[in-house]
């Protein structure tokens, strides 16, 4: 049936998180953004305590399943598949603690998706067994979008030669969340220009490979906290064993799209995190601004008629983007097809938080300016309408599913 | 648990409902439009498979439906002709006071009336609505002497084809009443007027009263109980409104594709002009989004959550707000061909016009919305 109610489970990671959020994030929010970096300390306090970013982190689990058990609640069918919900919920309350931290949290972060959708059983050992609280914190990374190829994922011209025993690779890649302090990257590259999409490849690059290095960090509009890495592969060897998926996932493929499908596959799984995410920043805002107009507006007049009819609509497009984005991740837990609802989710929020940022800028006027989150969460909103797809690419996708039906192809 | 299935009765009755809007509504929607009533098809098979009664008690004979199932027929229903389903006969949305108030004996003689599954056909008149001016003047002091009701209304829907009125008016004292009115015994009066503008076949018209005298046995319910009634079964008509414009914009949305998909300029298909795909894109997002907040708000009034009455408002505002865009981009998109009648759009767009008049500009609801908000004020779910 059709409902919104959080099972027991989903309230309690959201209560879990909104605590972490309110707690851990908010203190040293404002203070790293100013020195843009998440201070290293606070990083090993939070591995420690075992906390990373992953999908995997809120997915299914023996945990999980004791519970809705434990629940006797029929509606809560046992071995349902939960955790893209658990994902959008948890991402919320992490976006309204602070985006740039959320994603300098631990963890394998975007790389993980890609290696548990296709990842051999022992790539998936090896690469996702690294995140553990008795050691020091360490990340993954996703490298897709190249100087030449942002959205455009298609024309990526990094290339993978294949040698001996590996493939050497050479190229260029930006705007790379997590990308220089990562211990591994999955980085999509072509084995053949002319193959197109057939010839992609996504290969996990290891931290320290000779040939694989990082030059530069991006200094941002806002998300300052969460380092943006430049990386550059120079006849960089990447063994076999380092191909995603290994050589018989691509050889099964061969008519197929091979590694552009991991990419499309992984934003599949990752827009409504992203989209979640950008919920999270616009609730923080709406909040902020509710609390600012209660305690300084007048109570009736044209000021408060005008505030009362801006917060109402800011509500409700926070309404709509949070539904937009659980109905994406309700649909890749029952195994439906989402990139539609995925590319609808993340272009709405994308949106929504822009304008929600602006709108309650403007409801606090320049007080707004001086020391206060909400201009921060201007800075940072505007990210959630570029990365992980443009909104323009969103629409594009959207409008394909549209007119699949009718052998339209746009 | 987080879910957007439908449960397996939900779909039967909206595969029902949707060949229903596919094989009656929509090939009627036309002719009722020039002829200023529904179907007679339409109406009879309504009543036959309940479509009337989905929000009438079960122990009146009705479906008793809950909102959230109410919300996905009625959107199937729509998608074939909102003016036909604004214009079915029976109670209307009076049902919803009835469904709140079953036992009340203001409704007695309408409940036998109807027992045989023959609802007489209601208009509800709200002049207790704020944003709404309406020229009507109630006097008088006590039960003992009446009231005496004198004024016109603005139009209301079914009022031309109605046997009985609902009426929600502020008494001398300020404080709500509820009236039930029987034509044939009081003497309130139809207005017919110059409609032409939309939802054509849903018995426009204005309610005019000479001054009506009304006694105790036509008070449904006054001063907070009155409130209280109002309140509530306002809130499930939002729902039940907003629904429908979900329908509406659904039948636009789906006729612009196909008409982009296969209409060709510049040697291809409009599809392929990012000026039109991203159009049509922005209008599935809109729909979506309409759809998901009225759901929300009716499973919030099932389940009688707090926060269900201002959902309700969120809903509506929403729906009203797509249901503009889309309707006018539909039309925008089939250019001059959408102005004309040789396809369905024009019409959609007028009726979502109408509709969207019928029931609170999108401003005043957010107003209403935000006001709530800000003095955390709520209204009665219960």
């Amino acid at each position: 049936m059709i409902s919104y109610q959080l099972s027991p489970h989903q309230q309690q990671v959201k209560d879990i998180v909104h605590w972490f959020a309110e707690n851990e994030m908010r203190p040293i929010s404002l203070e790293a953004d100013k020195i843009g970096r998440v201070p290293d300390d606070w990083l090993e306090k939070v591995n420690s305590l075992g906390i990373t970013l992953s999908t995997a982190t809120f997915g299914e689990s023996d945990h999980e399943h004791m519970d809705s058990a434990a629940s006797g609640k029929e509606n809560e069918r046992k071995g349902e598949r939960q955790g893209n919900r658990l994902a959008v919920i948890a991402a919320e309350e992490l976006g309204w603690g602070d985006a740039a931290i959320a994603l300098t949290l631990p963890g394998p972060g975007l790389g993980g998706p890609p290696i548990q959708a296709i990842g051999t059983p022992e790539q998936k050992r090896r690469f996702l067994s690294i995140f553990n609280r008795d050691e020091p914190p360490r990340w993954g990374a996703y490298a897709l979008t190249e100087p030449e190829a942002g959205s455009d994922v298609a024309g990526i011209q990094t290339t993978a030669r294949k040698v001996e025993g590996g493939y050497v690779l050479n190229g260029q890649k930006i705007f790379i969340t997590n990308g220089k302090r990562a211990s591994w990257v999955v980085v999509f590259a072509t084995i053949d220009r002319r193959m197109g999409r057939s010839g992609h490849r996504a290969f996990v690059v290891e931290k320290g490979t000779p040939g694989f290095s990082c030059p530069r960090l991006a200094h941002k509009m806002g998300l300052r906290a969460s380092e943006t890495a430049e990386l550059v592969f120079e006849d960089c060897f990447v063994p076999d064993e380092n191909l995603l998926g290994g050589e018989a996932y691509y050889e099964n493929r061969q008519s197929g799209p091979s590694g552009f499908r991991v990419a499309m596959q992984t934003f599949d799984n990752t827009r409504p995190i992203i989209a979640a995410m950008a919920v999270g920043i616009a609730r923080a805002a709406y909040e902020s601004t509710l609390d600012m107009v209660r305690r300084d507006y007048p109570k009736r007049g044209r000021p408060f008629q005008l505030a009362a009819g801006t917060l109402a609509n800011i509500e409700q497009e926070i309404q709509s983007a949070r539904l937009l984005t659980w109905e994406a991740a309700w649909r890749a837990d029952i195994g439906r097809p989402n990139a539609k609802e995925a590319a609808m989710c993340k272009a709405y929020a994308g949106k929504m938080v822009v304008d929600v940022c602006a709108k309650c800028l403007e409801l606090f006027g320049t007080a707004g300016l001086d020391g206060q989150w909400v201009e921060k969460w201007y800075r940072d909103a505007k990210i959630f309408d570029i990365f992980e797809g443009t909104n323009q690419i969103q629409h594009l996708i959207i409008a394909r599913h549209l007119y699949a039906p009718f052998g339209v192809r746009v | 648990m987080i879910s957007f299935q439908p449960t397996d009765e939900e779909t039967a009755f909206i595969t029902l409902a949707k060949t229903l809007a596919e094989e009656v509504l929509r090939p009627a929607a036309r002719s009722s439009e020039e002829e200023r009533q529904a179907a007679r098809e339409w109406t009879i098979k309504a009543n036959e498979l309940g479509f009337a009664a989905l929000e009438l008690p079960e122990r009146w004979g009705g479906m008793e439906m809950t909102l959230i199932s109410q919300a996905q027929i009625l959107e199937a229903l729509s998608n074939g002709d909102l003016a036909l389903v604004q214009g079915l006969p029976g109670p209307g949305d009076a049902a919803s006071f009835m469904r709140l108030a079953p036992e009340n004996q203001a409704f007695a003689a309408y409940r036998r009336t109807g027992e045989g599954g023959q609802w007489p056909t209601v208009a509800f008149l709200n002049a207790c609505d704020p944003g709404v001016s309406q020229s009507i003047n109630i006097t008088g002091a006590s039960f003992e002497n009446g009231y005496v009701i004198k004024g016109i209304s603005r139009p209301v829907k079914m009022a031309a084809f109605a046997a009985y009125l609902l009426l929600a008016a502020p008494g001398p004292d300020g404080k709500t009443r509820l009236f039930w009115l029987d034509k044939e015994q009081t003497r309130w009066r139809a207005i017919p007027g110059d409609y032409r503008l939309g939802l054509l076949a849903s018995g426009w018209a204005r309610v005019q009263f000479d001054d009506l005298t009304v006694t105790k046995d036509a008070v449904v319910a006054e001063g907070r109980d009155a409130d209280r009634l109002l309140s509530r079964a306002l809130a499930r008509l939002r729902v039940l409104e907003a629904a429908k414009e979900v329908g509406l914009m659904t039948a636009a949305l789906s006729y612009a594709t196909e008409y982009t998909a296969t209409r060709r300029a510049f040697g291809q298909e409009l599809a392929k002009f990012q000026g039109v795909s991203f159009q049509m894109a922005d209008m599935a997002v809109a729909v979506q989004a309409a759809r998901l907040l009225v759901w929300r708000a009716a499973s919030a009034l099932d389940r009688e959550e707090p926060e269900a009455p201002g959902l309700s408002l969120d809903a509506l505002s929403r729906a009203h707000r797509s249901l503009r865009l889309v309707t006018d981009s539909a039309v925008q998109l089939l250019g001059g061909h959408g102005y004309v009648q040789d396809h369905p759009v024009e019409k959609w767009m007028r009726d979502a016009a109408a509709q969207i008049a019928l029931n609170g500009g999108e401003q005043d609801l957010l107003l209403r919305r935000g006001e709530q908000l800000l003095t955390e004020e709520r209204e009665t779910v219960s």
